[in-house]
């Protein structure tokens, strides 16, 4: 049976010049898991929102959505809101009430339900979600993933048929995120609940999915199963592709290789490509079996394609002096006397104009370290020196706009500097420029995408003319492709001699385009060393590419350079 | 172990809210038609005792503040603006200072602050969990406003944190030692507040969603609740209901009544004063023995461990 259906669905906001939603056709069937996935501003939000009757936005549509047979718009309201259950972004926005329990009940008491009803309901999905040990705590108690959970639950408890969700975990940290996946996972496959979710970390989503849709520019680019979806994009050389999972790039990047083999390439429909690190290990042991490949040869090819990579992209210049923009000597901090330490006996060194990250897991201190290096908080004990003047970016950038709109919000960052109207005017058009958001000059902050919102934060911290950025997760919520801007933008920045500092969650981010990485962990720094070589170091925490390839290419870390590699050995 | 006083988690407290509410609305209402030295004296005492059960010694100086001034300035204020009374103290300016008119002064500050006394451990037993259930049952709406509003006071001051570390990494505010001029500072908190408003106001955008997605709106909304009136609750609401219906009862009869113009006089302690007293008593400090109990019952059980 069919559970929604576009019918040649187009949209249009009003005062918009193009269509947010243009000729969108495809169906869900039951108990399907559907995810749906494109760049951020492609339309994923818009079309997510035309299945649930009060989110459906204002504009023009043509064409039909219908659920069930039934048109959308049209669906009695006591339907919609049970059966068909919505989560958004934002874990903190989408609680309502002070108590886990009261917020568990809000959709039950909305329908009317008694008192014996709710506390029958509300105790299964408190049990199946297992919520049972907060359940009596404060909302504001909770971290951002059980804040999360709880925005499913309370959606669940609806006992919906249809469960749509709005990029659930792009709040989220890697192992919260996972987590909540996995609920998803779990109330598809056992309660039979249709889902259709989007989101932009597809490793863990497409190991779930039954089918993927692929969004770009309001329009459906491909709409196939996980393991084949890639043949096409791949073959097209669509933008698109550079946002999939590693192992569905690096396989579909083998397989439609035009120039070694174009007899495969152009038969090939990429029916079984692997989804899994797993599957990709297995893949990449028969390739190398059939190539016969042994350690020497591999070493060899590694290297090879290295001197590619460093001719294509040569690495930032390196100072001859060892010049150091922060070094912290023994460094110990605690919130309050009887609080654990936050830092023990860190020491860091970063020398000038690199991209220097600091990785490792949720709350072990990461962003307490840059706000001491910033100087908001002050060591108990040890020594910080930094030289030159250091400005932080903050995590959630909201924080920082005031102004209603983007060029007022960057000239207000230049409230307290001693230069003249046309220099201020001057230095903020320049930063326009540099952040490739001239077009969005007059826009207020808040109708910024999160990418955009980013951009615009950097942009007000740049403007104070730091020697030195610290960022803290800035990477969070944003979608791959403004992820290789970002990394374009903070690359240029180091080259002008800028020190930047980040720290992150974001693995495949920092191996990508960090000069050096490091592990934070128990207050200090474990590990540290060059991209390649820390990673290559890792067994764990390390890219998805090089799981799959540390076998054989040990130092192969991004995904290009292990497609690189599985191409010369075919 | 009384020392901090024992908190929320009390055996009193964890009776239905209608109870907890029928106990306050009982004390506080007979304290307010009592100006009997021997009723304002139980209802102080206990009041007191209550207090610093509940509350420990935080809450001891709070309180003595509070009965110091509410009774210097009573006894004052009546003392000089009353001149009714028969017993001339002395005079000032002309004007008679009565004793009458002190002792009314210092009845009236004890009963007051009786009543302001009850209230601090009123707002110990009656949480805000509470309090949403109870006026959840006046009218819904009510009920899930209040909860709204304890969910989001803690928010916005997460928020504004959030916000003032934002501004103080742009250099902005409090940076280490050093502390701005006040007109920056001033400047510096209108910005935050002004960006608090406009970030509030944009998430609570999404907070409707999420509240019409869940169907609020739709008509016959119920309000639900984790309390059960059990057993217990019945036995403990029909006690405080007889023992409240005697102290009524001697209320109307003027026993928790004095007379001071033109001469102090008592009401002759008679037999249905000594009842509505005993009664009152015993109402008062019902939940003040049952916490002590339970407080005990706890400590041999904890002691019987190990």
């Amino acid at each position: 049976m069919e559970m929604i259906r576009f019918d040649n669905v187009s949209f249009t906001y009003p005062l918009a010049d193009r269509p947010a939603l243009s000729e969108v056709s495809f169906s869900v069937s039951e108990s399907e898991f559907l995810v749906v996935c494109g760049k951020s501003g492609c339309g994923k939000t818009t079309l997510l929102r035309q299945m649930k009757k009060n989110l459906i936005p204002y504009g023009e549509l043509t064409g039909e959505v219908l659920y069930c047979g039934e048109p959308v718009e049209s669906l009695d309201d006591r339907r919609s809101a049970s059966e068909i259950g919505f989560v958004q972004q934002n874990p903190d926005n989408q609680i309502v009430t002070d108590k886990v329990w009261h917020e568990l009940a809000f959709g039950l008491e909305s329908l009317g339900l008694d008192n014996a009803t709710i506390r029958r309901r509300v105790a299964e999905m408190a049990s199946y979600f297992d919520i049972q040990s907060w359940f009596r705590k404060d909302v504001s108690e909770l971290s951002g993933g059980q804040k999360q959970l709880l925005n499913l639950a309370s959606v669940m408890v609806m006992q919906p048929r249809l469960l749509v969700l709005d990029e659930p975990t792009s709040q989220l940290d890697p192992i919260a995120a996972s987590e909540f996946l996995q609920t998803v996972r779990r109330i598809n496959r056992d309660l039979g609940v249709t889902v259709i979710l989007s989101e932009h970390r597809l490793e863990e989503a497409f190991t779930m999915a039954d089918r993927v849709v692929v969004m770009d520019h309001g329009g459906v680019l491909s709409c196939d199963a996980p393991r084949s979806i890639g043949a096409k994009l791949a073959q097209l050389q669509h933008p698109m592709f550079y946002g999939l999972p590693a192992v569905t790039k690096i396989y579909h990047t083998v397989m439609t290789d035009r120039e070694e083999h174009p007899e495969t390439a152009e038969t090939y429909a990429g029916e079984a490509g692997p989804l899994t690190v797993r599957e990709g290990r297995l893949w990449l042991k028969e390739e190398a079996a059939t190539a016969e490949l042994d350690v020497q040869t591999a070493g060899q090819i590694l290297r090879e394609v290295r001197e590619e990579k460093t001719e294509t992209r040569p690495p930032a210049p390196r100072r001859a002096d060892t010049d150091l923009a922060i070094r912290t000597k023994d460094l110990w901090f605690r919130y309050r006397k009887d609080a654990p330490d936050v830092l023990r006996d860190l020491n860091l060194q970063v020398e000038r104009g690199t991209l220097y990250s600091l990785l490792g897991g949720n709350g072990v201190g990461k962003s307490t370290l840059l706000k001491v290096l910033q100087g908001i908080l002050k060591p108990r004990r040890g020594s910080v020196q930094i030289s030159g003047r250091a400005a932080m970016l903050p995590q959630n950038p909201q924080a920082l706009f005031s102004e209603i709109t983007v060029e007022d919000d960057l000239l207000e960052a230049l409230h307290y500097a001693e230069k003249t109207d046309e220099e201020k005017v001057a230095a903020v058009e320049s930063m326009l420029q540099l952040l490739q958001i001239e077009h969005l000059r007059q826009v207020h902050p808040y109708d910024l995408s999160g990418g955009e919102q980013q951009r615009l934060a950097l942009g007000k911290v740049l403007l104070l003319e730091p020697e030195i950025l610290l960022l803290d997760e800035p990477t969070k919520g944003l979608d791959p492709f403004f992820k290789i801007t970002l990394a374009e933008i903070l690359k240029d920045l180091a080259a002008q001699g800028i020190t930047i500092l980040m720290v992150s969650h974001d693995i495949e981010f920092c191996a990508a385009y960090a000069d050096r990485c490091a592990m934070f962990f128990d207050g200090g720094i474990i590990s540290e060393g060059e991209a390649e070589s820390f990673f290559t170091g890792n067994n764990f925490y390390t890219t998805t590419a090089n799981r799959i390839a540390r076998e054989y290419f040990p130092g192969a870390i991004t995904w290009e350079e292990v497609a690189a590699c599985i191409r010369r050995i075919r | 172990m009384f020392r901090e006083g024992i908190g929320e988690r009390t055996e009193f407290a964890e009776y239905h809210p209608w109870v907890n509410l029928v106990y306050y609305a009982l004390v506080i209402g007979i304290t307010m038609f009592s100006m009997s030295p021997w009723f304002l004296a139980a209802t102080f005492i206990l009041s007191w005792f209550y207090s610093l059960l509940l509350k420990g010694r935080a809450a001891l100086r709070l309180n003595l503040v509070f009965v110091f001034w509410i009774v210097v300035v009573m006894a004052l204020i009546n003392v000089l603006f009353v001149h009714d009374g028969d017993t001339v103290l002395c005079f000032i300016h002309g004007n008679r200072i009565t004793a009458e008119a002190l002792i009314y002064g210092i009845s009236a500050a004890v009963m007051l602050s009786s009543v302001l006394i009850w209230f601090t451990s009123f707002n110990c037993v009656m949480t805000a969990e509470k309090l949403i259930f109870l006026f959840g049952r006046a009218a819904p709406v009510l009920g899930l406003t209040l909860s709204m509003i304890f969910r989001y006071i803690p928010l916005l001051r997460a928020r504004y944190g959030e916000i003032s570390m934002g501004q103080r990494c742009l250099g902005r505010g409090k940076v280490e030692d050093t502390k701005p001029p006040l007109k920056m500072r001033l400047r510096q908190a209108g910005k935050n507040a002004s960006i608090l408003i406009s970030w509030s106001l944009e998430s609570s955008i999404e907070s409707a969603d999420s509240m019409e997605a869940r169907g609020y709106g739709l008509r016959g909304r119920t309000s639900f609740n984790l309390y059960r009136f059990s057993r217990r609750d019945t036995a403990m609401m029909v006690w405080l209901c007889v023992l409240g219906a005697l102290c009524i009862a001697g209320c109307a009869l003027h026993k928790t009544e004095a007379w001071f113009y033109p001469v102090y006089k008592l009401h002759p302690f008679d037999m249905m004063t000594a009842v509505t007293l005993i009664a009152f008593i015993l109402m008062a400090a019902t939940p003040l023995i049952m916490d002590i109990a339970g407080e005990l019952r706890w400590e041999r059980l904890e002691n019987g461990e190990q």
